[in-house]
């Protein structure tokens, strides 16, 4: 059906460009509760999307391009789908744009072998060792616990000669560990994407969230605090590389959509900060090219190439994350998606970050900050008040403050991990954050 | 009369269903299947462009076999027959069940759609885009610090066939939601925005804009500029609609998924008839309330939609159901199993959950405080059912000071707590109910539209 969607738009005169893109996507999901397996399912879906551009004028009569699209269901009328998709295009007068042309692919492993083959046994097997290494704690439950495999195959075909195949997996879990001394309760989650079932280290995540769990039975509210916060691993990568509901405020501000929309103060060659730096110097890459990284892939939506883009140098921002209609915009280069955010090793070994008194936040409740403005009130879910030896555990209060003035004081660790959607220090300590918390 | 429009594939599809049906029974104790399309629209205009997209589509066909241990899915792409046949009888020969005998449910016929006045699917994209750019053009010249005014028109159109044993159901929820966005410039490059939305199941009607709820929105972009970070402590609160509706989302709505309850996860469920707020403090969840965001007419489990009331008098009473908690629990269903889209499974889901209205007036209200903040609108939300806090985030809030609202701004402000202490506090609740349209999540996923909403509340509650 590609093909005859392909032969389809290349016989329409009134198009100045398209795009094609073939998804199938097949995959595994099982999810258990305490009694055993709640639900099993094996999923399919398969669609085409068609994106076109149209040359429409402003009501100055200016060139304009305009821009539709369709989507299609295996055997869904092509011919309508595309009238449709032109019509669209024709209603809007936007600056004029274009589509990327052919570029070498970088080869970025996006695949767990043993997922492709077989989604289902690999899933099967991700639950059973969850719920093994749980079983090995005898004072936690596993109470909750959700796994899905996915395999994605694409195939972009675009006006100006792109013709690209890939091929990724994804395996998302989420756990749940519960525990109890007398009338207390608590429970840790854990939630994490990854490319493949060997990247998720199960027993030392388990093992973490088995400590936490038992620790939160003796939690307290916190005091509120003004000083060093320590942030490391899941944390901190929630903390750099946001989620897959809020994005990231560097990936915010660092788009080109952004700058464009007018959301975005931020301009290639000046600082990323208002006041002085405290900490060290800033350093980000939008990467897409990373090994298995969540949001890596060898082309993006408009078939963009992926790279690895420099964003920030030593506190100056460098680039913009563009894709090819924002860099047609701005006249500047396109990258395409935004992709993993990398940071360099720090220079201070992960130990000495952790002088006392400190607090270690372990687990937002959301850290969702306003993405624009870098503004944060965030309910804190569970950490450590760290001083005199001791490590005190604590759940609630806020971490309030704003992000860019967070980074603007930071120290990270010499020692990296990858995470996922981040790979770079996997600990930082920001020098001077607020907890608002019961009392002094 | 606004009429069913079930695409075509689906409708072709809906008359072999009961076959289906009746073969899986052949096997499982309980089968059902799901045909479920979700499209929609969405425009975007603002000062530099403007961007008419499909939302992303998802349509597919859930085959669901159930024997009161396990539900086990084979969801499919699209609605061709032949593939569904097959897939129905290959899937559940694999699998060997247990005994169970279902719960014996009514019988359910019938095709519902949303009532609309102006039907989007009447209207053309055309037209839909000019009413964009009027309401756009009416924003976007008001004061020279705006760098930006943005429309946002979203347009979500929900087809589902249900088929059993008992069921024959169809419809098609018609929502439709608009943001106007302003976004400003303070003289030192500082970038901020307010945001004013207005959602509903329903169609063109609900979607006009008064000068006042412009310039308000402008206002309050304009008011952010000189915003200031509130002193973390203790405040007397009153809070807007939406918040007391966010409020009440993550502390008994999340909080009261029987899923939830399941999985040993919600503090709630050892309070079922008790006292978990004050007595001023009744809240629901009704996926029936014609007009709310979040309605529909029998949830992804074909259970038809009707009230639940989870607290009466700050007393708790039950939560709210899919049929697999429901079953291990042994529980009366209410109409709350809900998928993100065919792909995903059912969970128990809120639709429109809402404190109910008291007796007092705002006004009264406001008089009461002598110090405090007025929450005037949220941003977003987060659940903890076991632990019992409360995440809040409001995008900005005024001082009260003297029984009076003061200029003074607050952004953006976090509200925290333990929830029964938070519904504790409650003092005072407004007469009237208003919703707001949103998006909710289980934790991190599963994305489905609902309503929250309620009444101005007064309360007493940690800000920072």
């Amino acid at each position: 059906m590609l093909n005859q969607i392909v032969a389809a738009l290349k016989k329409r005169s009134d198009l100045a460009g398209w795009t094609v893109r073939h998804v199938q996507t097949s995959g595994a999901q099982v999810y258990a509760v305490p009694q055993g397996i709640e639900s099993q399912r094996a999923v399919d879906g398969e669609r085409y999307l068609i994106d076109v551009l149209r040359n429409t004028s402003t009501a100055e009569g200016a060139p304009a391009v305009g821009s539709g699209d369709a989507s299609l269901l295996p055997g869904e009328n092509i011919d309508h789908a595309i009238d449709q998709a032109t019509l669209v295009a024709g209603l809007v007068a936007n600056p004029v744009h274009g589509l990327p042309g052919p570029a070498p692919l970088p080869d970025v492993p996006l695949c767990d072998e043993n997922l492709q083959k077989d989604a289902s046994s690999v899933m099967l097997a991700v639950m059973e060792g969850i719920r093994t290494t749980a079983a090995k704690h005898p004072n936690v439950r596993l109470t909750a616990a959700e796994c899905f495999g996915e395999l994605h195959n694409t195939h972009l075909v675009n006006s100006r000669g792109i013709d690209a195949e890939q091929e990724s997996t994804q395996i998302d879990i989420e756990f749940v560990l519960h525990s109890q001394k007398g009338d207390r309760e608590s429970e840790t989650f854990d939630a994490m994407t990854r490319r493949r079932a060997a990247d998720l280290d199960l027993e030392v995540a388990i093992e973490d969230r088995v400590r936490y769990t038992l620790d939160s039975l003796e939690a307290e509210a916190p005091a509120s605090w003004q000083g060093p916060v320590i942030l490391r691993n899941d944390a901190l990568t929630i903390f750099m590389a946001g989620d897959n509901l809020n994005g990231s405020v560097i990936q915010t501000l660092a788009s080109a959509e952004s700058k464009y929309a007018g959301f975005s103060p931020w301009e290639v060659g000046k600082p990323v900060f208002h006041g002085e730096v405290k900490g060290d110097p800033l350093n980000v890459w939008a990467n897409r090219c990373l090994p298995y990284g969540s949001a890596s892939n060898r082309f993006d939506a408009e078939g963009l190439p992926a790279q690895r883009i420099e964003l920030i140098r030593d506190n100056e921002f460098v680039a913009f994350a563009a894709s090819q209609r924002y860099a047609d915009y701005l006249q500047m280069p396109a990258t395409g998606a935004f992709g993993n955010i990398e940071l360099p090793a720090g220079k201070t070994p992960a130990s000495a970050l952790l002088v006392e008194p400190h607090v270690e936040i372990v687990q937002f409740s959301w850290f969702n900050p306003d993405t624009i403005t870098g503004d944060f009130a965030t309910e804190i879910r569970f950490g450590y008040l760290v001083q005199n030896g001791v490590r005190k555990p604590f759940k609630g209060g806020q971490l309030v403050g704003n992000y860019m003035d967070a980074l603007a004081n930071v120290h990270w660790s010499a020692e990296s991990g990858f995470f996922g959607a981040y790979f770079g220090p996997h600990t930082a300590r920001f020098d001077e954050l607020k907890i608002a918390g019961e009392g002094e | 009369m606004t009429e069913l429009k079930l695409p075509f594939a689906m409708a072709e599809l809906r008359p072999a269903l009961g076959e289906i049906v009746r073969m899986g029974l052949q096997h499982a104790p309980y089968f059902s299947t799901l045909l479920s399309s979700r499209h929609g629209l969405t425009i975007l205009v603002d000062n530099r462009e403007e961007r008419v997209t499909e939302r992303p589509p998802a349509a597919g066909t859930v085959l669901s076999a159930f024997d009161g241990a396990t539900t086990f899915e084979r969801a499919l792409g699209g609605f061709n027959r032949e593939e569904i046949r097959t897939a129905a009888r290959d899937f559940i020969k694999g699998i060997s069940f247990q005994k169970y005998t279902p719960q014996a449910e009514p019988e359910r016929r019938g095709d519902f759609v949303t009532s609309v006045q102006i039907d989007p699917l009447e209207l053309s994209v055309q037209e839909k885009l000019d009413r964009c750019r009027e309401v756009q053009g009416r924003v976007k010249g008001r004061d020279p610090r705006i760098v930006n005014a943005r429309v946002l028109y979203r347009e979500l159109n929900e087809h589902a066939v249900f088929a059993d044993a008992s069921a024959d159901l169809a419809q098609r929820v018609q929502r439709v939601g608009m943001f106007v966005f302003v976004i400003v410039a303070g003289p030192a490059g500082d970038v901020r925005y307010d945001v004013l939305v207005k959602s509903g199941s329903a169609g063109w009607e609900v979607l006009t804009w008064s000068d006042e709820e412009i310039q308000n929105v402008v206002d309050g972009a304009l008011a952010l500029l000189s915003a200031e970070r509130i002193e973390p402590g203790e405040y007397r609160i009153i809070t807007a609609p939406g918040v007391s509706g966010t409020i009440c989302h993550e502390s008994f709505g999340h909080g009261v998924e029987t899923d939830m309850f399941l999985k040993e996860r919600a503090r709630a469920a050892h309070f079922i008839d008790k006292v978990v707020g004050s007595p001023l403090v009744n809240i629901a969840d009704d996926p029936s309330q014609p007009g709310s965001y979040g309605s529909y007419f029998f949830d992804d489990e074909g259970h038809m939609a009707a009230p639940t009331q989870i607290v009466e008098n700050g007393v708790f009473r039950r939560g709210i159901t899919d049929r697999y908690s429901a079953a291990a629990l042994e529980i009366p269903r209410s109409a709350n199993g809900r998928r993100q889209d065919y792909s995903r499974k059912a969970y128990a889901r809120m639709s429109n959950t809402f404190f109910g209205p008291g007796t007092s007036t705002l006004e009264e209200m406001i008089a009461q405080v002598d110090h405090g903040i007025f929450l005037d609108k949220w941003s977003s939300g987060m659940e903890d059912p076991q632990g019992w806090g409360i995440q809040v985030t409001c995008h900005y809030g005024h001082e009260i000071k003297g029984g009076k609202i003061t200029d003074r701004v607050f952004a953006p402000v976090g509200i925290s707590g333990y929830v029964p202490d938070v519904l504790q506090s409650i003092n005072a609740v407004s007469n009237e109910l208003k919703m707001d349209g949103g998006t909710c999540g289980k934790g991190h996923k599963e994305q489905v539209p609902v309503a929250s909403g309620g009444p101005h509340l007064l309360l007493t509650a940690r800000l920072g």
